[in-house]
């Protein structure tokens, strides 16, 4: 069985990392381990303990920076290993694999158990990493490769199993398994990881307060701890570099040991989960998706003609397309939203004109700017996920689809923003009605160029959520909408940035069409 | 009208797929006929400007179509091998769509796409969202877009997978009526497809141009070529190892076989006609491990 299980972890781990995408979240790990040990007079940090870091020495450098992947990998590695089962349903192996004696529990394991090691290959990379950053930076260029290697193991490496558990008992749920899921999963990664920084968190799943306890109790041995001193572990700028102290090194207690091998257990149950309902890709059972083409007809077949009658007499004729194009775009998009995401819209629409009006910007907006996300993130990505692009590949002026698939996304974002737009109006808003064209202008943009580039919607899933909750929170620089005020006007970039970027977004998405026009199957050779 | 001249597709990791292929298409049905993985498909993408040269030319009037793709795209009717469409539109909506994306005014693509919903008989499934529709009717749908624009050049890519028999013949014989006055390029690996409807032949393999010729022209090379013979089931074997075998059959009697061979296989053989189907196997299949048997 453990054979089993390993053979085919391992089948599927080579499939993956032999993937163009796979050396792109290496790549990601090395950057990310360059951020952990950043410059002695670096204003951006990943880890301050109050205005201190340790010395880069190999217990400190290792801890950071496996508390930087416990942290970013949880959130960045859950898209990069989702799609497990999705990929085996959509090139057919999942239906030879459910013909063989391997048992549910079995498949899914060796699943999580190949998801871990798409995370824990990029876990390596980070500890070389670390090693070379010790190095780089000389505070202490003795590598003790056992203080420097026990923080992955103990901190990193549970949270790895966690997530690639995560990634796959959201591929199994039918609500979760698409856009909802990987929205969703950022207000997860929110919730447990960053919200158990916090001293009043309950459970420690990231394992970062028994490090703070351990800094605290070494600076409160040094005499640097003050009674405010805080921790922040993410990406920060502070005003001046921080200042460093000696680290003995992370305990191990007992009690720290079994809480992170008590994760490592319940994210091994969490995989198996699913085993309850999985169906085997068997569609009789109300299994995993199927793609378009192969949705079973549900209702009768029509005979052909009887017999072949002659072409078509009417000639084509020609003309501006443009509008159809929009409408057709629009169409498409108005399919795929149900009576409830247009019930929610509608609410959102009443809210708009409900709140006072100093929470139409703050409030309002946001709102209404978060719902169609899911929508937002289909642009640019639909004939790949619809399979046209073979079909659409030889059709004539694509630049021209492209805008009108750009037009029907800004469309919707305008509808959705109307509300708040019109109560801005009304109230002589003019730097808000800006902020909001900005924003406007920039969401569809974002939305086609994450999908143009990467041809799926994860990456806007993933990447607006951030966004919008920076913006959201209060975060100014990067307000994109104008939520944030000082006083009556935005506090965030100018609108003209705003529109600049937008602009700069809409132009990288034609020119990587251009680029890919020509090639677009050469992976189907 | 349409000309490939020279083309060469290499894909990553140093796979030739096409390799120096030349062909001139005037007004008429190529079929281009080889086994999976010949190079039919690339190049029929590369014909269709969905995927670029590593080198060579492919012109359109004169006009170099990988520069400028649109040139051919306005007059191309493609239908791939493989092809989904937006599931949740309706025949209608979704070739009014393409009929906007080929640039065709709305009166007319209105008429076109009834006619065309008619000529392929789903006029009743019009309002259907194509997602509910079977792999058959979905396949006719890309037949109707390939038509929209009553295009100079047709490419047809495995069109019959999928197609019943009796869609299959109606299908065949749309292509013919078109190939009068059009460039229609088919490419399958099944011969009857061929046999039934092109007139010009090409004959791919590993990426190579083996042989184009009427469908006289390459029957030539196989006269006096095909044998058949009825063997023992362990002479069957004997035969098999040393010769390429078009057709088996066990009987009563034995195995009769059907071989190509320059000379008779044995003293029993006797000479047989030769169909599409044993120049096929001959240019692609020729045995190894015999001398003879082979028409490249």
């Amino acid at each position: 069985m453990l054979q089993t299980i390993g053979g085919t972890a391992l089948g599927d781990f080579r499939d993956r990392v032999r993937r163009p995408v796979y050396a792109v979240t290496l790549l990601a790990a090395v950057v990310l381990g360059y951020l952990a040990v950043p410059d002695a007079q670096a204003r951006f940090v990943i880890l301050n303990i109050g205005g201190y870091r340790g010395v880069y020495d190999s217990a400190y450098v290792g801890t950071a920076t496996a508390l930087a992947a416990a942290l970013w990998l949880t959130l960045g590695g859950f898209y990069v290993v989702r799609g497990a089962i999705e990929h085996d349903e959509r090139t057919g192996v999942g239906r030879l694999v459910a013909a063989t004696p391997l048992r549910t529990p079995a498949y899914l394991a060796a699943k999580f158990l190949s998801n871990v090691m798409v995370l824990g290959s990029m876990v390596g990379v980070l500890a070389a990493t670390a090693a070379v950053m010790q190095f780089t930076r000389a505070e202490d260029r003795a590598i003790d490769p056992i203080a420097l290697l026990t923080p992955f193991v103990v901190i990193a490496l549970p949270m790895v199993a966690a997530t690639a558990a995560a990634a796959l008992l959201f591929e199994t749920l039918p609500l979760l398994r698409g856009g909802i899921g990987n929205v969703g999963w950022f207000f997860v990664w929110l919730t447990v990881a960053v919200g158990g920084l916090s001293a009043r968190a309950p459970v420690d799943v990231l394992g970062a307060q028994h490090v703070i306890r351990a800094f605290r109790a070494t600076m409160t041995e040094q005499g640097i701890w003050k009674r405010h001193s805080s921790f922040s572990l993410g990406l920060t700028q502070e005003p001046e570099p921080l200042k460093s102290f000696p680290w003995g090194g992370l305990p191990l207690t007992a009690e720290f040991l079994g809480g992170r091998a008590l994760l490592v257990v319940a994210a091994l149950l969490v995989a198996l989960l699913p085993a309850l309902w999985f169906t085997r890709f068997d569609p009789a059972r109300g299994g995993f998706r199927l793609t378009p083409r192969q949705t079973p007809a549900t209702e009768p077949e029509l005979p052909p003609a009887p017999a072949y009658r002659g072409l078509p007499a009417t000639p084509p004729a020609y003309g501006n397309t443009f509008g159809r194009l929009l409408a057709g775009e629009l169409t498409i998009i108005v399919r795929e939203a149900t009576a409830w995401w247009w019930l929610g819209a509608a609410i959102l629409a009443a809210v708009g004109l409900a709140v006072p009006s100093g929470s139409v910007a703050p409030v309002a907006l946001p709102l209404a700017w978060v719902w169609p996300v899911l929508l937002w993130s289909k642009l640019g990505t639909r004939h790949q996920s619809d399979g046209m692009e073979s079909l659409i590949g030889a059709y004539p002026a694509p630049h021209r689809r492209l805008l009108a698939e750009w037009t029907a996304g800004l469309a919707v974002t305008a509808l959705l923003g109307l509300t708040p737009l019109v109560r801005m109006a009304a109230s002589g808003d003019t730097p808000g009605m800006t902020a909001w064209l900005g924003g406007a202008l920039l969401i569809p943009s974002l939305a086609l160029a994450a999908g143009t580039l990467t041809r799926t919607p994860r990456l806007f899933q993933a990447l607006y959520p951030a966004l919008w909750y920076c913006a959201f929170n209060g975060l100014a620089p990067l307000d994109f909408m104008g939520a944030v005020r000082d006083g009556d006007t935005p506090a965030g970039p100018h609108p003209l940035a705003v529109t600049a970027l937008a602009g700069s977004l809409l132009a990288l998405t034609l020119l990587t069409a251009s680029a890919r026009g020509s090639a677009l199957l050469t992976r189907h050779a | 009208m349409l000309e490939l001249i020279d083309v060469t597709k290499d894909y990553k990791g140093g796979k030739r797929a096409v390799d120096g292929m030349t062909m001139r298409l005037g007004p008429g049905m190529l079929g281009l006929l080889g086994p999976n993985g010949a190079g039919k498909s690339s190049l029929m993408r590369i014909a269709a400007t969905i995927t670029r040269p590593t080198s060579g030319k492919v012109l359109f009037d004169g006009v170099d179509v990988v520069a400028r793709p649109d040139a051919l795209r306005r007059h191309l009717g493609y239908l791939p091998q493989d092809f989904g469409a937006h599931p949740n539109l309706t025949a209608r909506e979704f070739l009014s769509y393409l009929a906007a994306a080929k640039g065709m005014s709305a009166r007319s693509s209105k008429a076109r796409i009834a006619e065309l919903l008619e000529t392929v008989n789903l006029t009743e499934a019009a309002r259907r969202p194509l997602g509910r529709y079977s792999g058959g009717m979905l396949r006719r749908v890309g037949i109707a877009q390939a038509l929209l624009a009553d295009p100079r050049v047709i490419i047809v890519d495995e069109p019959t997978a999928g197609l019943d028999p009796q869609e299959r013949v109606r299908f065949r014989t749309m292509l013919a009526d078109l190939a009068a006055d059009r460039v229609v390029m088919l490419s399958t690996h099944i011969v009857s497809d061929i046999e039934s409807v092109a007139s010009d032949i090409a004959v791919v393999a590993g990426g190579r141009l083996l042989r184009r010729g009427t469908p006289g022209e390459l029957l030539n090379l196989a006269r006096g070529r095909v044998w058949e013979l009825l063997v023992s089931p362990a002479e069957a074997d004997a035969v098999r190892m040393g010769h390429v075998v078009s057709r088996m059959v066990r009987t009563a009697e034995g195995v009769r076989m059907r071989v190509i061979s320059d000379a008779p296989p044995s003293r029993d053989a006797v000479p047989a006609a030769p169909d599409l189907e044993d120049v096929y196997l001959g240019l692609v299949h020729p045995h190894p491990s015999h001398a003879s048997g082979g028409f490249r």
